[in-house]
């Protein structure tokens, strides 16, 4: 197994906006950075537009260096038992945090949007009150790119 | 195939860097910048940061659930909008406090992003 398929990979929103998209037919399509396969995402960012349609929490973050549109779910699926209700009670509360202008940490799954772009299938999101995480997030993308990512597709 | 997002980004930029001349100096440019807050009026809305001796007015109008206190850290996200005689003014979508924000931090990091980020590009 691929450990990173466990992980939420940091990268700066270019970074992300630039993976590479392998699209094989009859397959969900996989990401590639510089020849690293990635699945999932962790992103610090300001939340600069936010839509709800539906079962749907769409928004998007801004870190200055590209925009990640980001999808949440919020489709009640109490009636599946104890766990799904828990869940859902748990992505409501998060969902409801999401405000325009607030610092927020994200992390999800790398997935292909209607039109084709890159967005992310959120698992988890925050509100970050501390401002300072936002440049130690980046600090943590450039360090992480260098010492690992880079790595990891070239050992 | 490589995938784009549509939304443009705003861009960091420190307060002394948005003059006539400047990269960030553009019509439309989509700018983040901090500052303290100086001055703010409720008649037009406008507010005006200021950071390291250099002040730069905000036009908050399209602002909501924000409070404007005098001497706190503020970080809006805008339109640059380039008057007569190069006087400019960002016409905000987003805004936050951001007291508490380290100084040094924030710009070291930017600066040390700026650098990863033209290496990506050049690599």
């Amino acid at each position: 197994m691929n450990w990173f398929q466990a992980i939420h990979v940091k990268l700066l929103a270019s970074d992300f906006l630039s993976l590479t998209v392998h699209n094989p037919p009859n397959n969900d399509p996989t990401f590639f950075r510089r020849g690293m396969q990635v699945w999932r995402l962790e992103t610090v960012g300001v939340v600069v537009s936010k839509d709800r349609t539906g079962d749907f929490l769409k928004f998007v973050v801004d870190d200055g260096t590209g925009c990640i549109p980001c999808i949440i779910d919020l489709t009640d699926r109490s009636h599946l038992g104890l766990a799904a209700e828990v869940e859902t009670e748990r992505v409501l509360r998060e969902a409801a945090t999401v405000e325009l202008g607030k610092l927020v940490r994200v992390r999800g799954k790398i997935t292909q949007g209607e039109e084709g772009g890159l967005q992310l299938k959120v698992r988890d999101v925050g509100v970050e009150d501390d401002p300072n995480m936002e440049p130690l997030h980046w600090m943590d993308c450039i360090r992480l790119a260098r010492s690992c990512y880079d790595r990891a597709a070239h050992p | 195939m490589m995938a784009t997002s549509i939304i443009k980004p705003a861009v960091p930029v420190l307060l002394k860097e948005i003059e006539s001349g400047s990269q960030f100096f553009k019509q439309g440019a989509s700018l983040r910048v901090t500052g303290m807050l100086h001055a703010y009026s409720e008649d037009t809305a406008v507010a005006v940061i200021a950071d390291a001796n250099i002040s730069f007015k905000i036009n908050t109008v399209h602002l909501r659930d924000l409070s404007f206190r005098f001497g706190s850290y503020y970080q809006f996200i805008g339109e640059l909008h380039i008057l007569p005689e190069d006087v400019a003014i960002l016409q905000a979508r987003v805004g936050r406090i951001v007291d508490g924000l380290d100084p040094n931090l924030y710009n070291q990091s930017l600066q040390l992003r700026r650098q990863f980020e033209s290496e990506l590009v050049n690599s």
